[in-house]
Parts: C-alpha cells; structure tokens; sequence
C-alpha cells in the first residue's frame, strides 16, 4: 500500500473510529471461466467498459460509503496490488483505505480466503462481503443499517445477502448457476437455500417441513439474482474457521448454517428492489453486465457519467458512447451502432460496422470489418474484411485481413490470427510462448502448468488460423477420459458460456422452463393452490420441479463404494483400513449406512466366484472370501445382522451368484458374522419371502433364500434339541438382538414350528448326516457350523427338488401366515408412524403422491438417513421398521394428518421457473 | 490544479464533492449550488494567494474539477462565475480599479463595453490613498490575502444568503402572476414553484392541476403538499395534459437550468406541457432562482446532456425478456425551446426569454463562461 494513500485513511479513521465501514473483496474467481484471457491476468483486472472489472467493484463499494476495504487477491497478486496503486484510489481524497492482502497460493476457495481473513484478524465489526467482479449501485449502506437494526434484537442473525429481483429469463441471471430461496414473507430470514444447476437439470428442491410447519408465510423464490454481496457479522470468518470443510460460501456456508442443528445461526436475505447488482463470474454474464451497462441500468455507474476508468465518454442517441477527448476516428462511411463504446484513440475504417460491442483504447478497426456484440480491449489490430461476433479479444489481440472470429470465440493476450483465419464456434486461443518467454516468473507455476498442458496437446498449427498466427487452441470439450462428474460439469459451464444458447442441453427438459405448462404433480408441487396437495403431505419432502440432483449422488457413492472396495480387494488393503475408507467416504457423501451395507455386500458376494460344478472348491471359495472380508460388514458399523442376511437376500435375489445364498450365509454363520438368532429374525420378516415387492422374477428368487434360510433353521433346532450345551452358546447371541423382536418371536414361534415338521421329511438326509457329525463333537459349537456348511453343500444338490416343494409350500405358508404377519404389521405400524411424524418431520408436496411412491422411495429413504444421522438413538430400531416399511406396504394417505399452520398462505407466491 | 495552492483540507473537501456529484449523491440544482459554495468558501479561507490572478486562478481550478465531476449539474458552474463574479467586484471596490467598470444600468452601449475584456491586473498597481491592499508583495506576501480575505468572505456569504432566501424571493411577487379562480397546470417536484404557489394561496382562492411526471412521479409529492396546503389541487395524469390544456389558464414550470437563448432543461414531461399550452395559447411561465442562468445556449446539441437516467423506473428489471429485446431511455430533462415560454420569474425580477442573455451577462463575468 501507498503510504500516500493510507495517511488520509488513517485520518479518517480516527476521526470516525466507531462507524468505520469495512469490506472485504475476493479478488480471485477460484475458477478458471475465462481462460485463456485469464491466464496472464487476473480476472478481476479483466475491463468491462474499458474499466477493470476491480475499480467497478471499489465504485460500487464508495457508493455504498464504504471506508475501508480489504482487496484478497491470490492468482497474480502483485499485479492487484500495483493496479491499486497506480489507480485514483490511492490518490489523496478518495476516502477510502484499500488494503491489499496477498493470500497464499493454497487457498482455493472463499472459505480457503475467508479462514485467512480470520487468521489474519482483518475485521472488527460488521463488514461487507463481495466478490472482485462485481457491478451494483445498490446501496450497501442501506442493507447494512437493516442488518445492524437486526443484530440489536437478534444476535444470531449473522448475515444479510443481498439478492435482485429479476424474472424467471434474465440475460443476467445465470441458469447454469442460479439457487432457489426459502424466505421468510416478513421476516426476510432466508430459511432454506438450495443451488440449482443447469445440468444436471435440477428439477427438485427439498424444502425441509419444520420450515413449513414454523412459518406461516413463505416464498420459494428462484427469480433472484445471488448478488454475491453479504453483510457478515464478525462470526462468519471465524465459522469458516471452525468448519474447515467450507469452501463455498453459498453451497457450503449458507447451507451449512441453514441446516446446522448446533449453530443456531440465522441468515437473511435484502431483497433489493432498485438498483443493479451483478457479478461478472463467466463469459456470459461478462456480456450480460456490459449491456446493462451500457443501457445504463447501472447508473450512476454509466460510461458518461461515473465511469470508474476516469474515462470520459460522451453519451449519443442509442446509448452509444465515444470517447470525449476527440481521439477517436470514425470513417465518414463506418457504421456504429447502438449500445457501443468506443475507447479514445481508436480508428475506425471505411464502411466498418460496429454494432453492440464494446472497443477499447487505441484500436484498429479496418475498412469493411463488421464487429458485432463482441468485447474488444485496449490495443487490439482488426485487419480490413474481417468478421467478429460475440467474441471476446484480448488486449493487443492482431486479427489479419479476412479473418472470421465466431461466436463464443476467446482470444487470449497479444494472440495473432490470419490473415483469413477461420476459427470454429467457442475457440479458444492463447499466443504460444517463444523462447524468450520461458523466463516467465515462478509464482505463475501453476498457470503455465495449464498452459503448458495445452501446448504440448498441440503438436501442429491448425491451418485455420491463417499464415502468421502464433496461436494456440485450447481444447474446447473435456477429454475422453475425464469422469462423468467433470462432463456434467462442463455442460452446466456451457450455460455460462459467452454466445452459447445451450439449447441441445434444453431439449430434454423443456418442461421445467415455464411452470405454467406442467403436469398435475408439478403444479401441485411447486405452489399450494391445492388443499387436496396439502392434505397429502406424506413424503418427506417439499418438492418444486427443479432437476433431479439426489439419484445421482446416490449413484455416484455407489461406484465410489466399489471402487474403494474393488481397490481394497485388489490391493489387500487390512479389514479396519478399508472400514475406515468407507466411513469417510459415507460421511464426506452423507449417505445412509444402509447404503453402505449394500455396497459392501454386494461386493463381497461379487468377489465369491462361481466355481464350476460347485461343490468342495466352491464352498472353499466362499470360505476363504468370507474369513478375509466378511468381517468387514461387522466393521462397518451401525449393523444389524439380521440387515446383513436381508441385504444378502435381496442382493442375490438379483444377482448371478443365487445359488450361492445358502452357502454364503453358512459361512456368515460360521465366521460370527450372524448368530442363528439373526437367521430366525430374518426368516419371520415379512419381506424376506418377498412380500410387498412387484417383480416376479425377484420375489421368487427372495422365496427361494428363504426357504434356504428355513433348511438352516431347522437344522439349528435339531441340533438344539439334541444338545442342550450348543444352546447356552447361542444365548449370548440373543441378548444382542433387539428386544421388539423378542415379542415378534412370539407369534412367529408357531409357524418356525410348523415349518419345521413339514421339512422334516425333505431335509431326512440332511439329518442323518448331521446327527452322525453332532455326536461326534457335542461339544465344540464350531464344529456345528462346519456341519451346516456341509449340508448347505448338500441342500444346493438337492435345490431342484426343493423350488418346487418350496413353491407349493409358499403357498400353504401364506395362508398360514397371514395371521402372524397382519399382526407384525401392526406392530410395526404406529411405530413407523410415529417416525414419519417425528424424524422425517418433512413435507414432499405430494408428487402424485401414490403413483411416484415407488420412483420416489429412494429419495424418501435417504431423507430419513439423513435425518437419523443428525438424530437420536431410539431411531436406530426404528430404522429397520420403517425400512422395512417402505419396501412392503404404504402407510395411507389419510393416516397424517398435517398439522394445521402447515397450510401455506394462498397468496404466498411462489416464483418458479428454471 | 496543484495541491499545494490550497490546504489539504479543502483539497480533500473538493474531491470529496467531487465524487459525491459523481455518484449523484448530491443532486438538485439548489443543494448542488450550495453545496458548492460551502466548498469554495472553505477554499478561499484555506488559500495562499499575493495577487488576484492566483485566487481566481485557484477558484476556477476547483470549479474546473467540479464542473468535470458533473457536467449536468450546471448550478455548480453557474456558482463559481457567481463567486468569481463577486470577488472580483469586491477586489475592484477594495483596491478602488476601474470599479466603473461594474455594469450598474443596462444598456446596448455598455454591453458592447463588457464584451471586452478587462484589463485590470496587468501591472502592479501603486497603493492609492488608503490603500491597504498591496499585490505581490516581496516582504509580505500573505499581506494581500490578509487584506481582501474578510471582504471575499462576505461576498461569498452575500451569495449564500442570495441562495438561501431564493425561493422567498421569487415568490413574493406571486399575487401578481396568479389571479383568483384561475386555474393552473403544473408537474414535477420543483421546490421553487411549491414556495410560488403557496404564496400566492395566501391572497388568492385558484385551482392546481398537477401532472402526476412520470416516470419520476415527482407530481404527487407536489399535489400532495399543495393540497396540504390548502389549494384546491387535482393530480392527472401526464397522458391528459392536452385534453385538459383548455381549460387550463397559466403554465407553471419550473426548470433544471435556463440557458442563455432563453430556453431551458426542465423534468421531462414539462415539453409535452409546453407544447400543449402553445397549442391551446396557454402562457408558459417558469419559475426560477437566478443561480439555475447558465451562460451556455448550444446544448441541446448534446444527446447526453438531457441526462438519461436508470431505465429501471421506466420498464423494471424483472420483466428479464423484454430487458433484453427493447432499448429503454429515461431522460431526466426535456429541453423547451425558448418560443415555448413566455416568461421567467426569477429572484431578480421578471423577464422574457430573450432578455435571458442579458441578465447572464449581468450576472457572471464573460471570461469565466469557460472554467
């Protein structure tokens, strides 16, 4: 910093110690949009009408009356720094501090930024929050009086963002990046905050219940523009502190407060209804903010009147500004069209035409050229017959005679093209380095790594790009091996693309544009005309049609799991480090365990490989599979066993390794992993013989495990009856298992009876070979195992036979049973009542509430996990009920009844669109 | 202009102003004016000067700035030729030069003579009697400052108080200009012609019809405090301005600067007003402070000058599809031609259109017409 310019700060600050207004300005993007102009550059010294981008910001801030201003600049911060410097902000009389702080090079991202300013203890009081790119002429000094009015009666409310009205189509609101809002109507609390990304297409939001329940009023908004201006209170830096894992303000912070338990933090939104504010975050809104300002929506902060370059243009009909110092030459026959500016100095040629663009100082425009919605900076050479549209170039860019630049082109610094260069739609060009040029400085290490990457992608000189070009193409697309997270990334970018309309990426999803012409269920759901809707509200979750985010994360953890398992497998990794491994992995995914549990025994039974004519080998396999791994399951944690047997069923009920169920559960059985307790409990639930499910196919693989699972149970009571001594090992067992189940066992009691006399005569040899081993060793309760496995052996051989005895079985059995399980249902059902109410405690608009009720299961189910993990423990053995629940049979509508401040007001707008 | 001229102190209050003009955070001719003032009476009192040139010199410096900071707030130039204008006749009363010279009557004679310029500081002049002014004195140089700053000062409070009693003064002939059972159309939030109309609502029963201006909607603040003061006031919309004309007795208007060919930047809609009342031959009077003369005419040349404001006020920002299809301009002055106008009421008497250039000529000196 000056010392010139911090004496006059410093007077000011002790004249007016107490109301000095502090801001903070982010001065790195932490992206890379608007590579390659970017590379040599910050971002935030990017011009915007001939201005860098960071004076508009100082501008918007002075306006705001704001006196000292912290700048956090990372990529090419001396450059910041000398900016500040040389700029009319340091001269005496500006009034305002600015401080440049030169943040390490490791900070990669505003959480990474904001835990630095609480390092370094930059802020005393409440202090304003923006971005290095940003344009507004809100005042900020208004938001701040209405935050500070609020934090007298109430402490917790730590933040106000300012956000701006506009449509559901705003040229300056980005779809790819834009978030929806719960508000309170009076208040102004923000309550819920939810991105929204343009692809993936997000076509749902979930908007906790207790919100709707506490809050008589609200509106869901998705018209307004996140301003990325924030009133902090001087906990925010010191949050982020606390929660290292913060990076985004909004995704992280915002979210992070809004559905923390523990912080108790309140967030409220300034709903600006005059004014402009924007940022500059991508090439799109790079042209969106020039033509507001340009049609002058940012005034005062308009080219003739406060432009923050000190330049001084002159305003003509049809918003076209010229340069006043009457440098500029303009061909008698040249055209300039409307919403234009012309920087001094520059020449424009016979029969140019420069329409809706923006050219900076000392140009060359040659004759005939036509310039059309592009962003031309200081000291660029256009060539005569040359055609340039919606392109930005950089400065001292040379495009050679008859060159065409078309829309979405980037052309880095000092590029050269031409003469007749063609380039392709969205190029983006950089100028190779020469020799020379190796010496570049090392700080920029990270930069030129990028660059360096380009380069060497490009062995030979595109014939495109004209004779003298010393360009090089940057690749447009992500590469071939680049993962489906970095594509969808990409396309959502292509929303934010200079020039790019993203209509392939439309196509699909036309629906969700307009909320007017949608479904029923969407209608219902994303406002509540509807009483019938709100009397419905069984699923956990307020549901706008926003695009479908949660099946993906489910998704994408279970490829995680795999891989992480696969990787253990192949790598031998120790049982405890690959438990580890998946425990980070739920927590960093926050999934619910029963996710995991699947996974995990998915892959396990992947492993086991089918061994030719089974057998001796194949029970082998599994043993050895099972002794390595399958203590995994247990050290997963948060098991149940008799989910583990469940989990097991389903899984090979799907899968190719079926016939392997019986021996893969012997072998759980032998190495602990489940006590025969476990197997009686799975073998009374209703859903372990398939109930409750559609596919046929599926539930008569789930029937046949069962009656696998009925082979096992038998034996164990043969064996029991037998030896009494085997049966006081198994007792421990039982005290582990949950005590509901025991009040189960009951009714279930009978019926194991039943089914053992009926399998008496089928499972004859199977006895006698057990009988002959028993006695041999009474005692040793292992040695009871390994004559399960032995039949399990035995069983498969005969598994022919018994399908069909176990078919004609089924049926008998559910007649029998009905009984039994009415009643298990009903005990389960208050219970699970009760847990809709109190732990899902969320409303899902009722999306077609019975119709979706299967497609939307497994968003229900990760909202319960969600909640449980926050939750108490009774929930535990609530879990499985309600799991169970879900899969088997539906609570109906009418049983929850909402309660009745849950009525959202009529009149509550709700603004959607996407 | 070089800091060392003046103290840091003032140096800091003009770019202080400076920006506020800038960012439109001081807006109104008659707050710009004097808000201006307060800055270059805080200067002169700063300022180290041993002759006149220097104190112009450093005057008009400052005034350069703040014209440049805000070229559409033409009040903050019309003060400093004011201030200039004061000063100088203060210096020539003081020192006893060419004090003639001062125009004290008008005349075609006397114009042709102030045309020219002054040639009044060109040598040192000797002490004359009393005399205690001394220019560039080698001893002493402060003493010359010392001397004519007392008498400078009062001649920037005298155009301070000239400011401050504006609105009194030219509505004191208001009874004159207003009759009984007359009706009259006005629009906009124009101070000046709120204090005019109220004065006259103390000697006479009339009826106001005001234009609500859109889009600033300035004429309901304006209908609202008319009728709160007893007026009998109708607010119309700016879209029956002609159909009501007829019936409508005087035009009031008041105006953001008058230039010297008599026309003059008023809030937009005052045109259609104008050109309604020369329609249906309506008097069109304008009511003005005298610091709102400014010595330019060409103007209206300048697209910029009208001042396009935010178009926010016009289509807003929400409406995000028409944003992008239709080019909105929302220009904050209309210029009337001086035919459209029949009259101004100024604080320093009444006059046409045409006799504009002369009262500018009275008021400011011709070599400050460019800072």
């Amino acid at each position: 910093m000056a010392p010139k310019s911090s004496s006059p700060g410093k007077e000011k600050l002790i004249e007016d110690e107490e109301e000095v207004l502090q801001a903070v300005i982010l001065a790195d993007s932490f992206n890379k949009r608007f590579r390659p102009l970017t590379t040599r550059k910050p971002r935030c010294l990017l011009p915007i009408c001939n201005a860098p981008l960071l004076d508009w910001t100082f501008e918007s801030l002075a306006l705001a009356g704001v006196q000292e201003i912290f700048v956090v600049c990372r990529s090419h911060a001396e450059q910041v720094k000398a900016a500040i410097k040389e700029s009319k902000w340091s001269k005496p009389g500006s009034g305002i501090k600015i401080v440049p702080i030169l943040t390490a090079k490791e900070t990669f991202s505003p959480g990474d930024a904001m835990r630095d300013i609480y390092t370094r203890g930059l802020v005393t009081s409440d202090f304003v929050l923006v971005m290095g790119d940003l344009v507004s002429n809100i005042r900020i000094d208004e938001v701040v009086r209405v935050h500070k009015e609020r934090r007298k009666t109430n402490k917790d409310a730590i933040m106000t963002m300012v956000v701006k009205e506009s449509g559901a189509r705003h040229r300056t609101k980005a779809r790819g990046d834009s978030s929806v809002f719960v508000l309170d109507s009076e208040t102004s609390e923000c309550l819920y905050y939810e991105a929204v990304t343009g692809y993936p297409k997000t076509t749902i939001a979930h908007v906790p219940r207790e919100i709707l329940a506490a809050h008589p009023e609200i509106e869901i908004r998705n018209d307004l523009i996140d301003c990325s201006i924030d009133v902090c209170s001087v906990e925010v830096p010191s949050l982020f502190q606390d929660n290292f894992d913060y990076l985004d303000i909004r995704k992280d912070f915002v979210h992070g407060v809004l559905t923390s338990d523990l912080l108790m933090k309140n967030i409220h939104c300034y709903v600006a209804k005059e004014g402009y504010a924007a940022r500059v975050k991508d090439t799109k809104s790079y042209e969106s903010v020039s033509k507001d300002i340009l049609s002058r929506w940012t005034f005062p902060l308009v080219p003739d009147d406060n432009h923050p370059g000190g330049h001084a243009y002159d305003h003509e009909r049809g918003n076209k500004y010229i340069a006043k110092d009457q440098s500029v030459v303009l061909a008698r026959t040249c055209t300039v069209g409307n919403n234009t500016l012309i920087g001094s100095s520059t020449h424009i040629g016979e029969n140019a035409q420069i329409l809706g663009s923006v050219v900076g100082q000392n140009c060359r425009i040659g004759t005939g050229t036509i310039i059309r919605n592009s962003y031309i900076f200081d000291g660029t050479v256009i060539g005569s017959e040359c055609t340039i549209e919606r392109s930005i170039l950089g400065a001292n860019v040379t495009v050679k005679d008859g060159s065409e630049v078309p829309k979405g082109c980037l052309l880095g610094e000092d590029v050269v093209i031409g003469p007749s260069a063609k380039l392709k739609p969205f190029q983006r060009l950089s100028k190779k380095r020469d020799q020379s040029d190796e010496t570049a400085p090392e700080e920029e290490e990270d930069e030129d790594s990028d660059l360096e990457a380009v380069e060497s992608a490009q062995d030979t000189m595109p014939k495109t790009l004209g004779a003298d070009s010393n360009a090089l193409v940057w690749p447009t697309a992500p590469g071939e091996d680049t993962d489906e997270d970095e594509i969808s990334n990409f396309k959502n970018e292509r929303f934010m693309r200079l020039g790019d309309d993203a209509s392939d990426l439309d196509d699909t999803d036309e629906g969700s544009e307009s909320s007017v012409s949608e479904s029923d269920s969407e209608e219902e759901s994303d406002s509540d005309v509807e009483p019938s809707a709100l009397a419905a509200p069984l699923d956990s979750s307020f549901q706008l049609n926003l695009p479908d985010g949660l099946p993906r994360a489910q998704s994408e953890f279970q490829t995680e799991v795999k891989q992480s398992i696969e990787r253990a497998f192949a790598e031998g990794h120790s049982v405890a480090n690959a438990a580890l491994e998946l425990k980070t992995l739920r927590m960093a995914s926050n999934v619910p365990i029963k996710s995991v549990r699947e996974a995990v025994i998915a892959e396990i039974v992947e492993k086991i490989q089918v061994v030719e004519g089974g057998g001796v080998a194949q029970r082998r396999e599994i043993a050895s599979v099972i002794g390595r791994w399958g203590s995994l399951i247990e050290a997963i944690g948060g098991m149940d066993a008799v989910e583990t047997i469940s989990s097991l069923q389903i899984h090979c009920a799907s899968s190719t390794r079926l016939p392997l169920f019986g021996q893969i559960l012997a072998a759980l059985y032998q190495d602990d992993i489940v006590e025969e307790d476990d197997i009686r409990e799975w073998h009374k639930l209703p859903a372990s013989r398939g109930e409750g499910l559609d596919k046929e196919n599926e539930v008569e693989n789930l029937k046949k495990c069962w009656s696998i699972g009925a082979h096992m149970i038998k034996q164990f009571d043969e064996q029991d009856s037998e030896s009494e001594e085997n049966d006081s090992g198994d007792g421990n067992a039982k005290g582990d298992t949950g005590d509901e189940e025991s009040d189960e066992e009951e009714s279930e009691e009978g019926e194991s009876a039943e089914e053992e006399s009926e399998e008496e005569s089928e499972g004859e040899a199977n006895q006698v070979d057990d009988k002959e081993k028993t006695t041999e060793d009474r005692d040793e309760h292992r040695q009871k195992k390994e004559d399960l496995a032995a039949t399990e052996a035995l069983e498969e051989e005969e598994e022919e036979e018994e399908e069909e005895d176990s078919s004609s079985e089924g049926d008998e059995d559910e007649s029998e049973e009905e009984e039994p399980t009415k009643e298990a249902a009903h005990a389960i059902g208050p219970a699970a009542q009760g847990h809709e109410k109190t732990v899902k405690g969320e409303v899902t608009a009722p999306v077609a509430a019975s119709k979706a009720e299967g497609s939307s299961a497994d968003e229900e189910d990760e909202d319960d996990e969600d909640d449980e993990e926050d939750g108490e423990d009774e929930e535990d053995s609530d879990e499985e009920d309600s799991d169970e629940e879900e899969s088997s049979e539906e609570v109906p509508a009418a049983n929850v009844i909402p309660p009745a401040n849950l009525m959202v007001e009529k009149d509550t707008i709700v603004k959607e669109s996407m | 202009m070089s800091p060392d001229t003046f103290g840091g102190a003032s140096q800091r209050s003009v770019e202080n102003l400076a920006s506020r003009l800038r960012r439109r955070q001081v807006v109104g001719s008659r707050a710009t004016a004097l808000e201006t003032l307060l800055v270059l009476r805080q200067v002169v009192s700063k300022a180290r000067f041993s002759n006149m040139e220097q104190l112009v010199e450093i005057i008009r410096s400052v005034g350069r700035r703040l014209v440049e900071a805000q070229p559409k707030e033409h009040s903050v130039g019309n003060t400093v030729r004011k201030v200039l204008h004061h000063i100088r006749e203060e210096y020539y009363t003081a020192t006893g030069t060419n004090a003639a010279t001062a125009p004290q009557t008008f005349s075609i004679a006397k114009f042709v003579l102030l045309g020219q310029p002054r040639k009044h500081t060109v040598a040192p002049k000797l002490a004359e009697g009393k005399a205690t002014l001394k220019e560039n004195d080698p001893d002493d140089p402060d003493s010359f400052a010392r001397g004519l700053k007392p008498v400078l000062m009062e001649a920037i409070q005298d155009v301070l108080d000239e400011l401050e009693t504006v609105y009194d003064n030219v509505s004191k002939n208001a009874k004159d200009h207003i009759h009984s059972d007359e009706i009259i159309l006005t629009l906009g939030m124009s101070k000046t012609v709120e204090a005019f109309l109220k004065s006259a609502a103390h000697h006479r029963k009339y009826t106001v019809i005001v234009a609500e201006t859109a889009p600033t909607y300035g004429g309901r603040e304006m209908a609202q405090s008319l009728s709160s003061a007893g007026i009998s006031t109708f607010l119309v919309p700016d879209s029956s301005m002609f159909a009501i004309m007829s019936r409508v007795n005087k035009v009031i208007l008041g105006a953001h600067a008058i230039f010297a060919n008599g026309g003059m930047f008023a809030t937009s809609g005052s045109l259609l007003a104008a050109t309604a009342a020369q329609a249906h031959r309506t008097p069109v009077v304008v009511c003005a402070g005298q610091f709102k003369l400014t010595p330019l005419w060409n103007l209206y040349h300048e697209y910029g000058a009208l001042d396009f404001g935010d178009p926010n006020a016009v289509l807003g920002f929400e409406e995000g599809d028409l944003v992008d299809k239709v080019e909105v301009v929302n220009p904050y002055y209309d210029y009337i031609r001086p035919k459209l106008i029949d009259g101004f009421i100024t604080n320093d008497g009444d006059h046409p259109p045409s006799s504009i250039y002369r009262l500018i000529k009275e008021t400011y000196d011709d070599e400050d017409n460019e800072l």
